[in-house]
Order: C-alpha cells, then structure tokens, then sequence
C-alpha cells in the first residue's frame, strides 16, 4: 500500500506531446479513477506508471521512491488489462502464480497464495481449467486474481469491464469496488465510462487532451463542475448547455439566448453583456404550465417514458433540452409547456474559455 | 469472447523498443546475432566473393563463343514460359477441383502431396528408367500397343527437354495447388451463394468471382515460381545430365558444369549472366512480402 | 427426382473424370519404383505392369550391403538422418532467436534482417551453390559434414524466420506486456511465454528444414565427397556412373530413402500445410 505521485509529467510520442504537465497525488489506499474520452491521454498515463512507457518529463514516485527508471519489475505493482492478457496456454493456477513461479518463489507460499486469491474471488472450481474455457466474466477474475497474487503496493485497472456486457459490467463493478474495501491497496483504474467513476471512485481525474480537467470526489464534480468539459461529461443525460448572453439592464437577471429565449439567472456574477454558456441539469427542470412566471415556454419533441422516470424532449427557442421528471407525464408532442428552471442549479460557464463564472448558490 | 485482442501499432510498440531499459536491448540484439553470423559468413561473403571471381571480361567472351551457353538460355527461356505457366493453370484448375466437397476427394489431395514430399533423387530417376528407349515400361507398353518402336525420349533435345519440364511440373504442382486451395478456401461461400442466386453459370462464377480474389496471389506465385524454376538443377541433372551432348542444359545445370570442369571463373560468369533474369523478380517478389 | 439425380451422376462423373488422371498422374513414377524394388533384374526390364514373381531379395541385398554401390548404405542412411536433424535443430534455434528478437523485442535493425532473409529465401540454392562451394573451401569445411550442416541451415533459415514472425505477430503485446509486469527477464519470456505459444509453427518449421535437408542433392553432391561421409542421395548417385549399375536396387535404396520423408510430412501435414501455406498466401 503505497501512495503516488505524479509532478510536472510530460510525454511526447515523437514530436507530439501527448500528456502536459500533469501533477496529482494519490493518497495511499485510496481508489482513483482516470476518466476522459478515448484519446485524453489517461491509459498513457496509467502505462506510464506501470512502467510499459518512457516517462518523457516530470517525475513518477510510488511510495515516496521515484521509479522513472526503474524496469515494471521493481516497481511493485501489478495490472488489470483491458483484454486480461492470461496466459492461454496455462491454467488458471498457473496464470495467478506465475509471477512468483518467476522470482523463484516457494512453492509453498504460491500455493497459499493463489487459495487465498482464488477464495477471494471465487475462483476455486476454475483452477485447472485454462482461459479459453472461460466466460468474460471469469476470465477478468482470473486477471484480477493474478493481480492479488503480487501483493503491490499499487493496483492498475486499464478499462478491465470494456469487454463485457452491460449487465455483467454493472455485476463486477460491485465486485471490484467490494474488493477494494478488504484489501485497502491503492488503486488507480481507467475509464471512458464516466457512470464507472461515479459509482466507484474515491476521487476522479478528468482528462481531455492530455491534461487533468478537474480533480474531485465524483459529487464534488457533478455539482460543481469548474469547467464545460467536466459538466458535459459528468453526469447522464448531460447537461443542458444554452449558448447566450447576460442581461442586467433593470428588472430581473437573465440570460439571453437566440430567439429571445429568457433563462432566469439568480447569482450576481457575469457582467452584462458577457456571452455565456447556460448550463442546468435535466432533473433541475419541472413541466409547469405555459405561460408562468419566470418560466421559459418550451415545446415537446419526444416523451421517452423508461418506467420510474419520464425524459423529455423538448425545444426553448432553437435549443433542444432534455429534461427529467420522476413517474409519469400527462404531456405530449407537440404541447407547448413552461419550464421552470431551479434557481439555484444554474451553472454559467465563460463562454470564451469554459471555466465557470458563478458558483450555484447552495 | 477472446482473451486476445490486436497488438497495439505504431507509438506503444515502438516506445517499448526506445525503452532505456537495457536487458531488453541487449537481449533483442544478442538473439539476432545467430542468424547474422549465419547470412554474413554463409551468403554475404560467398555471394562477394562469387562476384569477384565473375569479374573477368574475357569469362563472358568465352561464354558467348560457347554454343552450348547460348543454347542453355534458349533451352531456360523455354522451360520457363511454357513450364511455368502450364503448372500454374493446371494448380488453378485442380485447386477448384480439390475444394469440391468430397470424402474421396480429400484422400486424393493427401497422396496428391507426394511428389512434393519425397526426395528428387529417387523419383526422378524412377521416371529416367521408365523412359529408357529399350526396356524402360513407356517404349515397352508403345511396342506392345502399336508394335512399333517408340521414341528416344532422352536422346532428342526437345523431347528430352519436354521431360525434364514433366518432372518439374510432377514434383512442383502440388505445392502450387496446395497455394491455391488456400486461396479459394479464403474467399466467402457467400459470394458464391449470392452469384447463384444471380444466376451465373460455373464459368461466371470462376470469372467473376473466383478469379478476382486469387488473381493477385496468382500473379505472385507465377512469380516466384519463375524465381525458383531458374533453380531446378534436379530436374534436368538427374533426367538427363544436361546431354544429348550439353543440349538440354539450362542455366542452373550449366553452372555446375563448369565447375567440374575445373572452369569456376565460367561458372560464376554464368550465374552472373542468369542475374539479370532472377534479380528483377526478386525486387518484385520483396516489395511484396516486406511491408 | 430423376433429373437431380441425373445431374449428379454427371457431376460425379466429371469429377471422376479429373480424379482418374491425378491419380495416375501422381503415382506412376512411385509406383514404377516400387515395381522396380520387387522385381529381378530381368523382371524390371521386361516391362511388365507388375512382376510376376514379386520378390523381396533386392531388399535382403540392399540391408546386407551386399553390393558394390551399396557397400555404404547404412553408414550413408545414418549421415542423412545425422544431418538432417542437425539441420532442424539449429534451424529452429536460430528462426526462433531471430523471430523473438525482430516480432517480440522489436531490435534495432530487426526489418533489416528480416529482408536480408528474404532475399536469401528468394534467391534460387542452385545459384548460391557454387559461391557457398568455394566458399566452404576458403574456410576449409570441405568434406566435413559440418558444411552441409551449415549450407543448409543458410538455406532453411530464412523461410523458417519469416513462418515464424508471422506467426509471432498473431501474439497480443499485451502478453509479454503482463509478462513483464509479473517479473519476466527476457530469457523467461522467451521461455515461459512465447515458445509454448508458438509451438504449432515450431513443428512445422522444423519438420520443413528437416526434410530439406534429408532431400537435398546438389549441395551434399558438392560439399561432401568421402564415400563413407556423403549422404544417400549422394551414394545413390553413384550408381549412375556406370551404364548397367543394378538399377533394380537404386530403386530398393530410394524407395527406403523415401519413407521417411514420406511419412513425416504426413505426421505433421496439420502443422506444415497450414504453417508454410500462410506465410505464402501473405502475398
């Protein structure tokens, strides 16, 4: 168990720089996940810590030690590959014990080993079959197992629930979280799928383009995104986003968009006159009638109604928005309705650079 | 759902080999030194040196005075087209015929492998004595037939230069057509189901199907075909030995004629001469392979 | 009915048609040994179909060395056997090194190689022959068997190399990527991980440089010249130094010189068939 750190790391893949200077910490024990879309730089990293990719710049320490040059080896820790990488021509037993089979170990304590992690996992009744007898789902065990074998001081997960399905990926979340509870090894995982980082994270790292976008614990991302990026990408359905203009010409605040649609706006920053980006999450809107005050008039484009909730569909001016609400809806296409938007949820984003303007008032 | 997913391409791999980390490094040019050694003292040196001892002028002089040099390219030149292209029609037509599903079928290509499996000595001489002009079983079965006398096989230049292009085709066509089932095996049944459904007879089908998919692969069989004929020393040497008097030596037998002649400067001006002939169809063979 | 079945006869009959030849085709210069090897000498040269009184004692003749041409034959059958397994082993060696370095290690270098591997595989033997005689006598190898050993394995490497990394190739990094992670030296790698995982085309690698080197003629004719050190298809060429050498028994010898060959490629068919038609269907 060991915590990490990464100052000032760089990396270019020839004459591209891929990852910028990025700094952060990861406490021991703590689980952290990289999250971004494909292309952000986040395996890079990962690989880069693991040891598979020269560190370009910066410095990499685990434990307090930097490993910049020290072989994947020495390093102490162990990792989770996308495809699970087993070994296909040794059985299970084999596969979780072969790193210790490696440093010559005693056969005595690979055994033990192997039992415990088997036990753990519940892989016992597998051990002398071989990976191409397994499903996705044990196969990933198996690689999880192998990794328990090590004992690091740091787990590395690089997108391990890519391959399966949905149900089976929602099944092994709980599971590799519940395994990060009893064993308490730092962990850092890489993902695409921001539901994944909500559910399992201590913190998350949001990457785009090689560099972090905010680092927080997922509420702390959800409910005070620092920047466009982190609100559109945390949180599904995303973020309404309206594109706009501030006015604070007497009467109430609002933020006006194309058409003269009129977004209510309650906090004091934002000059007037400044373009902005609106933001509001869809289950921070509720269907009121036409015509209300402070309302924006809306109409209904689709009503996908998913059982326990009911998304809307629907357009304020030229801009679509989607908004939630809990049960069921009376309404239908093409009703003209009022959207009443919660006051207090607003997000406003300088338009010029995306970093938010105005904090919601909580 | 497979364990094995694609390699990483181009940045990953490559970083890896930039890798500082230095028994990699070590270890990937220690387990190449093997072969190195191998092509530098076995082929490197001897092809140098084979050059230099071709370096005379005077070789070539002698060798263009030399009827039976200009005979043996005519006699190469020969085999080459007519050897080669009929062994590759005749692989393509039992390629197709060989894919038919058949249980007898699959027991024939198994011994249709043979000639390519046993030695050349053995069997090309096999195929000498049965053209033996007096007792081999060919002129035998010809007197019994039409109690007349057949031919000298051997002791005419192109008769026996039409043999020793037998034996070629016998021993070389079924590693040609085992190429070429591969090939039909590789194109989907379904091209061939939607054409039926499109109402194309079996010649459309090859015309229009099959064709396009192997005519590439065929292109470059022929080609290294060409490369490898131009080295079929067996053929000839164990058919006829290059006789009636020197008449049916090619360019493979010719050189090692020389040789025991005690002639190596005519030797390697030989092969030399060939090189105009191989080194263009090895580019081309190269620039396909190496990618 | 009637006119499907009508159909199909003509079907089985143009397939019937082709067959016939093929076999005919294929067999005739194998059976026409075997004919040779169960007949005496006058039989052989009668021109019968099949003799007619099938005998055994060229066999008996050829076991017992009992003749002038043969006086060598089992020595020569041991140095074929010698020299085609060294021949595979150090193949094998020297492919498989090769092919983990240029597939797995990524060496500098390692496309280099590749195509100076190529273009040896490309180049005809015969050609090569005589630069790799004098060659071999600069070095002073001449008449030693390490010099077939050695000519042979230059011939049969290349290819063995090319089979090989493609078939590395197919091997995800990210095994050797998990390797490493779990402590692997490049040595265990090598070991552990890619051998086993490769071994199909091992098999068919070495089974192909085996029977190269069992069936070659003109380099064991030219590098070897001691009766009692060449290999049989040399000794069998003896025979054609004379013009009324027993050729009934040449027959016998090469029909027992054939076996093996014969049925190694049918043992490993699965392998070879599929290992060697790859790397050419690449093309």
């Amino acid at each position: 168990m060991a915590s990490v750190a990464f100052q000032n790391v760089d990396k270019n893949f020839g004459a591209t720089k891929v990852i910028h200077g990025i700094t952060f910490e990861i406490a021991d024990g703590e689980f952290l996940v990289l999250v971004g879309p494909s292309g952000c730089g986040k395996s890079t990293l990962l690989r880069m810590l693991a040891g598979l990719e020269e560190i370009s710049g910066g410095v990499v320490t685990i434990d307090g030690r930097k490993v910049n040059d020290v072989d994947s080896k020495d390093r102490d820790i162990a990792m989770v590959f996308q495809s699970y990488a087993l070994y296909p021509h040794m059985s299970v037993r084999d596969n979780m014990g072969f790193s210790l089979k490696l440093r010559k170990a005693d056969a005595k304590l690979t055994t033990e080993r192997v039992a415990r992690a088997a036990r753990i996992l519940n892989l016992e009744p597998y051990l002398d079959r071989f990976p191409r007898e397994l499903s996705g789902g044990q196969r990933q065990r198996v690689a999880m197992g192998r990794a328990i074998v090590r004992d690091p001081k740091v787990f590395l997960f690089d997108e391990p629930l890519s391959n399966l399905d949905a149900k089976l990926r929602v099944a092994m979340r709980a599971e590799i979280k519940a395994l990060h509870q009893r064993l308490k090894t730092t962990t850092v995982y890489v993902t695409h799928d921001q539901i994944e980082a909500m559910t399992m994270a201590d913190r998350i790292v949001v990457m785009h383009d090689g560099v972090v976008e905010q680092i927080g614990t997922p509420l702390e991302l959800y409910d005070h995104p620092d920047n466009l990026f982190v609100a559109q990408f945390i949180g599904s359905p995303s973020m309404n986003i309206v594109e706009g203009v501030v006015r604070r010409d007497g009467g109430a605040a609002h933020v006006e968009a194309e058409g003269g649609v009129r977004w209510p706006l309650a906090s004091s920053a934002g000059t007037d006159g400044q373009p902005v980006a609106y933001g509001i999450r869809p289950e921070h809107l509720s269907v009121v009638d036409a015509g209300t005050a402070d309302a924006v008039s809306a109409e209904i484009t689709v009503v996908e109604p998913t059982g326990a909730e009911t998304e809307l569909l629907v357009k304020a001016g030229d801009a679509p928005i989607v908004l939630v609400t809990h049960g069921r809806t009376l309404v239908r296409p093409g009703d003209t309705i009022g959207l009443a938007v919660d006051p207090a949820m607003v997000h406003v984003f300088d338009r010029t650079n995306g970093r938010r303007l105005v904090r919601s008032a909580a | 759902m497979s364990t094995l997913a694609l390699p990483p391409s181009g940045p990953l791999s490559v970083a890896l080999s930039r890798n500082r980390l230095s028994p990699w490094r070590t270890w990937g040019a220690l387990m190449l030194a093997p072969y190195v050694l191998i092509f530098l003292v076995f082929v490197l040196y001897p092809v140098c040196y084979g050059l230099w001892l071709a370096r005379h002028p005077q070789s070539y002089v002698q060798l263009a005075n030399d009827p039976v040099f200009f005979g043996s390219v005519v006699n190469t030149l020969v085999f080459l087209v007519v050897a080669i292209n009929i062994k590759m029609a005749v692989a393509l037509f039992l390629s197709g015929f060989f894919v038919t599903a058949r249980p007898w079928i699959k027991w024939l290509s198994v011994i249709f492998i043979l000639p390519w499996a046993v030695p050349s000595i053995p069997t090309i001489l096999s195929i000498r004595f049965m053209l033996n002009p007096e007792w081999g079983v060919v002129n035998q079965l010809i007197f019994r037939l039409t109690a007349e006398d057949g031919p000298n096989w051997l002791n005419d230049r192109w008769l026996a230069l039409s043999m020793a292009m037998t034996v070629h085709v016998w021993k070389s066509l079924p590693f040609w057509t085992m190429i070429l089932i591969a090939a039909r095996l590789a194109i989907p049944q379904e091209l061939y189901e939607a054409s039926s459904v499109d109402g194309a007879t079996s010649w459309q089908k090859f015309k229009f199907v099959t064709w396009p998919s192997v005519a590439t692969l065929y292109l470059t069989s022929t080609i290294l075909s060409m490369i490898w004929t131009l080295g079929d020393f067996n053929s000839v040497y164990l058919l006829t030995g290059g006789g009636p008097a020197d008449l049916t030596h090619v360019l493979a037998t010719l050189g090692i004629r020389y040789l025991r002649l005690d002639q190596v400067d005519l030797s390697m001006a030989t092969i030399v001469c060939a090189l105009p002939l191989v080194l263009p169809l090895v580019y081309f063979m190269m620039k396909r392979l190496s990618r | 009915m009637k006119a499907i079945s009508a159909k199909k006869v003509g079907t089985e009959a143009k397939l019937l048609l082709i067959a016939v030849p093929v076999l005919i085709w294929t067999l005739l210069p194998i059976y026409h040994m075997v004919l040779f090897a169960l007949s005496t000498k006058e039989e052989a040269f009668s021109g019968h179909l099949w003799p007619d009184h099938p005998t055994l004692h060229n066999f008996s003749v050829v076991f017992h060395e009992q003749n002038y041409f043969l006086n060598h034959f089992w020595g020569q059958f041991l140095n074929s056997v010698i020299i085609a397994a060294a021949v595979g082993a150090l193949t094998l060696f020297i492919a498989a090194t090769a092919a983990f370095s240029i597939s797995r290690l990524k060496a500098r270098g390692g496309r280099l190689v590749l195509n100076c591997a190529l273009f040896t595989y490309f180049i005809p033997a015969a050609f090569l022959a005589v630069p790799m005689y004098k060659a071999m006598g600069l070095y002073g190898l001449l008449n030693h068997q390490s010099a077939l050993i050695l000519a042979m394995v230059t011939i049969a490497a290349p290819y063995a190399i090319w089979v090989l990394k493609q078939a590395s190739d197919k091997l995800p990094f990210e095994l050797d990527e998990a390797a490493r992670i779990d402590g692997a030296s490049p040595l265990q790698l090598f070991r552990l991980v890619y051998l086993p995982l490769i071994a199909p085309s091992l098999v068919a690698v070495g089974a192909y440089a085996v029977l190269l080197a069992w069936n070659e003629y003109l380099y064991a004719f030219l590098l070897l010249s001691n009766d009692a050190d060449v290999t049989l298809p040399v000794g069998l060429g003896h025979f054609l130094s004379a013009d009324d050498s027993p050729w009934e028994l040449l027959m016998t010898a090469g029909l027992l010189y054939s076996l093996p060959p014969a049925v190694m490629y049918y043992a490993f068919k699965r392998y070879m068939v599929s290992g060697l038609t790859a790397g050419a269907v690449k093309a």
